[in-house]
């Protein structure tokens, strides 16, 4: 294979693991960040890095939990640059709040929002359970916990989503 | 579902069925249990709406200006450590002579019969043994593998250490040495546990392209290496505060 070619078919090769992932990519920053456009910073800067260590990845079977390992590890540096470590929920940026606004109707808001306030350390394997369709041995591995930890954390986040809707509800 | 579940109660099954929804165990306790199928009833129909509630819009993707190749073979967080590093030339020749000694005598030199100058110079040649550590990439190992790299009996680490890439028992002076590499800044940042080497202070020092520290810790020491641009300071710190010698 010629040098052009290479090129060209390393460009393919990404493109092609880009267009799968890239939703996973946005919404694991979404609700990590819980900040639209520090999602989308954070997904710029992401993709910046895949296409620089495209060579390491081996197994395109792997190709999901690379990407969002390089997500969470731009998370990290993001708000070590930046310092941002609380959301208060009454006192929220646009960028913030219009997380929360584009829920179709009332009750997805509220769940949302009560998503939205659930502990880092809830969200996080909650989200990568219910929408990237983690495992909870492949949540372990990748935030570096015990399977028994996470097992515990989704259970927890749970609990507490159910309370608050139904507290929704009672008022 | 892998876990045995037939002898459930209430509240070990709300546990496993809020942990996963579709987890399918626990049929005896369910069957006799309306109050558990109601549970699971109601986390499975949460379960869909949370996932709705995380499914928010994506905006199209904009991808960002990607350099060419040639470029990213040039750039900081592609290069790998340099896995070669200057001995001065008396150490060279110290150590040509050392091999001939071996040949002649008709020996194969292990590990920790070869001398070294320093600590240092040692912790850099067995750096330099181990190319695999020095690749570039975003997938943390396994558990199992760093347990067995960081066995109990020679040292606890939390994970507050960041992101492991490698991990392998390796030994140095005849004794184990956990080998751990996390990905910094600017390339692979490359940890070696020593439980059994002492220094009295911190020791920094320089190869080719890299520097280094070797931290006193206990009755042992932690040697951190890093791509000469890399600062160390933070893992430094990271691992004084993550590393407890078992011993």
């Amino acid at each position: 294979m010629n040098g052009s070619n290479a090129v060209s078919s390393r460009r393919r090769r990404f493109d092609q693991i880009v267009a799968v992932f890239h939703q996973d990519m946005y919404r694991y920053a979404a609700w990590l960040c819980r900040d639209k456009s520090v999602a989308e910073d954070v997904v710029q800067e992401a993709l910046l890095r895949a296409w620089k260590s495209l060579d390491a990845l081996r197994d395109e079977a792997a190709a999901k939990q690379w990407l969002l390992t390089i997500v969470r590890r731009e998370i990290a540096r993001h708000y070590e640059r930046r310092r941002l470590e609380t959301v208060d929920i009454d006192n929220l940026t646009a960028s913030q709040s219009a997380m929360l606004a584009e829920a179709p109707n009332e009750e997805l808001s509220d769940l949302r929002e009560s998503i939205y306030e659930l502990d880092s350390d809830y969200r996080e394997p909650l989200v990568l359970q219910v929408i990237m369709g983690y495992s909870t041995n492949e949540i372990a591995e990748l935030l570096g916990l015990k399977q028994g930890a996470v097992l515990t954390r989704l259970h927890r986040a749970r609990l507490q989503l159910k309370e608050n809707v139904a507290d929704e509800m009672c008022s | 579902m892998s876990r045995e579940t037939e002898t459930m109660n209430c509240e070990q099954y709300r546990e496993a069925i809020s942990a996963e929804p579709a987890f399918d165990g626990g049929t005896e306790h369910l069957s006799a249990c309306v109050d558990c199928q109601t549970f699971r009833t109601e986390i499975r129909a949460l379960d869909v709406r949370i996932e709705s509630a995380l499914l928010v819009d994506v905006p199209e993707l904009k991808m960002p200006e990607l350099p060419d190749i040639e470029t990213v073979a040039a750039s900081d967080n592609v290069v790998p450590l340099a896995s070669r590093r200057s001995f001065s030339k008396p150490v060279w020749l110290a150590l040509a002579a050392t091999v001939l000694l071996a040949a002649l005598i008709g020996i194969r030199l292990p590990d920790f019969g070869t001398s070294y100058a320093s600590l240092e110079e040692q912790v850099l040649a067995h750096v330099d043994r181990e190319p695999g550590a020095f690749r570039v990439t975003s997938t943390p190992v396994s558990e199992s593998r760093l347990a067995k790299a960081v066995p109990a009996h020679i040292a606890a680490l939390n994970h507050d250490v960041g992101m492991i890439t490698y991990a392998q028992s390796c030994s140095i002076n005849g004794y184990p040495v956990p080998h751990l590499v996390i990905q910094g800044e600017r390339g692979p940042i490359t940890i070696l546990l020593m439980p059994n080497e002492s220094v009295s202070e911190a020791r920094t020092f320089e190869g080719e392209n890299v520097h280094g520290v070797i931290l006193p810790v206990g009755s042992g020491s932690i040697a951190i290496i890093g791509n000469r641009e890399e600062q160390l300071d933070r893992v430094t710190k990271k691992m004084l505060d993550s590393v407890n010698w078992s011993t």
